[in-house]
């Protein structure tokens, strides 16, 4: 194999931050024309390597050739120039201005050397889009447009920058499985017209479909390249842990009990006045795990948000816990009651990134499950609990005084998980409990919530990812545009089903 | 609850730091922010002719020179600490209280009036002075806390407007009500309340000097509030409803009460620090006696980047250069004001981004040393 089939090569790359080894003499080949996925858990050096390339980072050592030269970037922006695209998990999106202003912004077409020269930016866009196929409305303003079509507007951005090389870090993660299959279309389409793309992901099962070559990374190291037709989901997996993964949940027989978690007419607006959830009804029985499964923005956040007392429902709504109405009780009052809450964003709701672990591990417990006294902080409690958290959740870290952004996303998200499982709690309201976090960490967390089932603790699962909804729940839930349909229970109804009503299917049939 | 623009909190550090890149941040910033502080002060004592040496030396010896001048810092010390620790309980919890100023003139009438108008025995006399001002300064905060709470404005305009309301309420009040009105000629009669009655003096802490009791009880509050951040759960829940709102309202913090507490807290502790004032120093109430007073509290909280023990030294050194300006103004030809404008160039100084600049400045080194690394391999392959 000549060196020319290569259209990019990183070789020995070797970046440290402090004494952590974030790429330790990393090779990357990516072929012209395929699909090269990186896999690998967090902190694995996929994003360090990503960002060597794109030149946010300066590799200690180690070389970058494109196309069979030896380049050295000065800036993002050379790097850019030299053609290497980068879309990133969230949009680099101006959500006020159109999408074609957003596509020319910073590469515009000049006449005279200072004017814009629109027409001949439109047609270079028009032109790409008619070359790999895409349909994007130049004049619409980003706000207005679903997240499906901001992904498409991303990539006719790199495109139009010149992009021979497109680095998709988590592409996936905002789409329904049927935006997903437009996605692969379109990469597709690039690959077959002679474009590179480097898929990061954690999702193996789209490895699996789209990429040619895959490259695992483990603690900073390749630890092996490997092509897609050469191995199946468990030995991925397997590889990207170093040992072997059960990517299934192992649901234990569980008898139900009286009904915990009672919601009636359930109606919300948002403070536009926007009825965002309309009526919805259900129930969560004791020892259940009850999953909502739905497109992102169909309504979970408001259903949450009132659950937990955070949000003020419309009249005529009614939510009963274990028989008493908390319909209007405050946060604090549910706590007391036994309501745990793992909230979807870690570091927003979830724990505070400036305060230090034990601080952010206190949280709640402190009011409903806490202290003896009502004025001083327990520090010989706060140890004891904290501890527990760190021993029984796994939480890496190094002092209980470290500061919480000290910690990765995964053992954030184990603090979080852990000081709510690890309290006194009889229902817990948990959203996107395993959101980007690796998949030794998801199978650990998955485990703790359906032990936590069996031993009798009830469980409102909300996520956007179908995958863990069906894996985890009793009884299944989608919600549509803020209404509520039935998902059957655990196992009835296929990802394709499901995938349907998610976007929407019943609602037709009504 | 935070006004993004106008939020005075200090930055803190966005990014894990190494410890070596911490300290030399800090280093950075005082060394060049003292260094801007002395050269400044220099240039502007140079313009009026006068030796910056010899001005230094005047105000060495007018902060520390003697008991009395070291009396004097001490005396300068306890207000200072006092608008402080006012200023660090409001912003720590995220709070824009920039109406200490008003609050401390409130608490300052209060005592004014007590003081003259009461006889009490004079322990008790002095307790309820300080109570009672206390309590003025919490209902002068308690207005904006109502319009923040319940109709949503922003407390950055109306604690700064109630500056100007309790100024020219207390003014009002002691010309015209206190002292009868204007007199025949249209002149000002009286532009203080009466002198306060003996049982109503603070008692001085250093015989000779005019270092009052307002200085233990000065630490004390200084003190306390280090107690409240470090050790209660009160303190533990402020400190999260500053750092992350939503994060402590999922925990079940009472953020409505919390936001309130806050609120009087501040107002409590500038109003019963203009009582002090009052029966300590001046022994009664002058009109715009608290002008300064806020401000200076504020821009030591700054510097202290809100940190108690912080709040302490700066208000020390603070308080020295305003002792020591006075002696300078007296032996040397240079306005004391001089020392007042390199006081608030020096908040200056030290808001700047240094952390920023530091980081930015070792990225491009880095950059460099790389590029130079390529271009000598590449010449040692040509």
């Amino acid at each position: 194999m000549g060196m020319d089939d290569y259209v990019l090569q990183m070789r020995n790359i070797r970046k440290t931050f402090g004494s952590l080894v974030a790429n330790d003499d990393v090779n990357l080949n990516v072929k012209r024309g395929s699909v090269h996925a990186i896999i690998g858990e967090n902190g694995a050096g996929k994003s360090t390597l990503m960002n060597i390339l794109t030149d946010i980072h300066k590799a200690d050592s180690g070389d970058i050739i494109l196309n069979g030269e030896k380049v050295v970037f000065k800036n993002s922006l050379d790097a850019a120039r030299k053609g290497i695209g980068m879309i990133y998990q969230e949009f680099m999106l101006y959500p006020e201005l159109s999408v074609f202003d957003n596509i020319i912004l910073g590469f515009e077409e000049k006449k005279l050397g200072v004017l814009i020269d629109k027409a001949a930016s439109r047609k270079k866009i028009e032109k790409i889009c008619k070359d790999y196929s895409f349909n994007i409305p130049l004049k619409s303003l980003v706000k207005d447009l679903p997240v499906a079509m901001l992904q498409q507007v991303e990539i006719v951005k790199v495109l139009y920058r010149g992009a021979d090389i497109i680095i998709m870090d988590e592409p996936t993660s905002v789409l329904t499985p049927q935006g997903i299959e437009g996605l692969f279309r379109a990469m597709r389409n690039l690959v077959a017209s002679g474009k590179s793309i480097i898929f990061i992901t954690h999702k193996l099962k789209e490895v699996l479909e789209i990429a040619d070559a895959i490259t695992v990374m483990r603690n900073g190291k390749v630890v092996a390249e490997t092509t897609a037709s050469d191995v199946d989901e468990q030995s991925l997996a397997s590889m990207m842990v170093g040992r072997d993964v059960i990517l299934q949940a192992n649901k234990k027989d569980v008898e139900f009990g009286e009904s915990v978690l009672s919601v009636k007419n359930l109606t919300v607006k948002d403070k536009d006045g926007i009825t965002r959830v309309k009526g919805v009804d259900f129930e969560v029985r004791r020892g259940e795990i009850v999953g909502i499964a739905g497109v992102a923005g169909s309504g979970q956040q408001w259903i949450v948000e009132a659950l937990f007392g955070l949000r003020k429902p419309e009249m005529g709504s009614a939510i009963y816990f274990e028989g008493s109405d908390i319909t209007t009780a405050t946060p604090r009052a549910r706590r007391c009651m036994g309501i745990g809450y793992i909230p979807q964003d870690r570091l927003g709701a979830g724990a505070n990134a400036k305060s230090s672990i034990w601080e952010s591990a206190i949280m709640g417990y402190h009011i409903a499950h806490g202290f003896k006294g009502k004025v001083l902080l327990n520090f010989k409690q706060i140890e004891a609990f904290t501890n527990s958290i760190v021993k029984n959740f796994a939480v890496k870290r190094q002092k209980n005084t470290d500061k919480v952004r000290s910690l990765s996303g995964g053992n954030i998200q184990k603090l979080v998980v852990g000081r709510e499982f690890l309290q006194d709690n009889k229902l817990l309201i948990i959203e996107d409990p395993t959101r980007g976090i690796d998949i030794g960490a998801i199978e650990f967390i998955w485990q703790k919530i359906v032990d936590l089932a069996a031993s009798g603790v009830s469980v409102l699962l909300i996520s956007h990812e179908l995958n863990e909804v069906m894996q985890l729940s009793d009884t299944i839930k989608v919600v549509y545009s803020g209404e509520l349909y039935d998902g059957g229970s655990h196992g009835e109804l296929n990802e394709e089903e499901l995938g349907l009503i998610m976007l929407g299917g019943k609602a037709d049939e009504k | 609850m935070k006004n993004k623009i106008f939020s005075f909190k200090v930055k803190k550090m966005s990014r894990s730091l190494s410890q070596n890149d911490r300290f030399m941040i800090n280093l950075f910033k005082y060394g060049t922010s003292i260094l801007l502080f002395l050269l400044s002060g220099s240039l502007l004592i140079l313009m009026q002719g006068q030796n910056p040496l010899v001005a230094a030396q005047a105000i060495f010896k007018g902060a520390f020179g003697s008991k009395m001048a070291f009396g004097n810092t001490l005396r300068w010390t306890a207000p200072c600490i006092m608008t402080g620790a006012a200023a660090i309980v409001a912003f720590k919890a995220g709070v824009n209280n920039l109406g200490i100023a008003g609050q401390v003139t409130i608490g300052g009438f209060a005592a004014g009036i007590i003081g003259a108008f009461l006889n009490l025995p004079p322990v008790l006399h002095v307790l309820l002075i300080i109570l009672v001002a206390g309590l003025f300064g919490i209902v002068w905060s308690i207005v904006p806390a109502v319009l923040r709470l319940f109709f949503n404005i922003n407390e950055f305009i109306t604690t700064l407007m109630l500056n100007y309301i309790a100024d020219f309420l207390t003014q009002y009040l002691v010309q015209q009500i206190l002292a009868g009105g204007l007199d025949s000629w249209g002149y000002v009669n009286m532009n203080a309340t009466p002198t306060i009655n003996e049982s109503a003096v603070l008692p001085t802490l250093i015989p000779g000097t005019s270092a009052t009791l307002a200085v233990p009880i000065a630490f004390f509050i200084a003190f306390a509030i280090a107690y409240l951040y470090k050790y209660t759960i009160q303190g533990y829940e402020l400190k999260q409803v500053d750092e992350n709102l939503k994060f402590a309202k999922a925990g079940g913090v009472r953020v409505v009460q919390r936001f309130i507490v806050i609120f009087l807290l501040s107002g409590l502790i500038a109003g019963m620090c203009g009582g002090i004032e009052v029966i300590g120093t001046y022994k009664k109430f002058n009109c715009n006696f608290a002008a300064n007073m806020g401000w200076d509290g504020i821009s030591i909280a700054r510097i202290a980047e809100l940190n108690p023990v912080g709040l302490v030294f700066v208000s020390f050194i603070w308080a020295a250069l305003k002792a020591g300006a006075m002696q300078m103004e007296r032996v040397i030809e240079v306005n004391r004001l001089t020392v007042q404008i390199v006081q608030y160039l020096f908040v200056l100084f030290v808001s700047i981004d240094y952390e920023g600049i530091y980081m930015r400045a070792k990225d491009r080194r880095m950059k460099k040393q790389y590029q130079k690394e390529h271009q000598k391999e590449a010449e040692e392959r040509a």
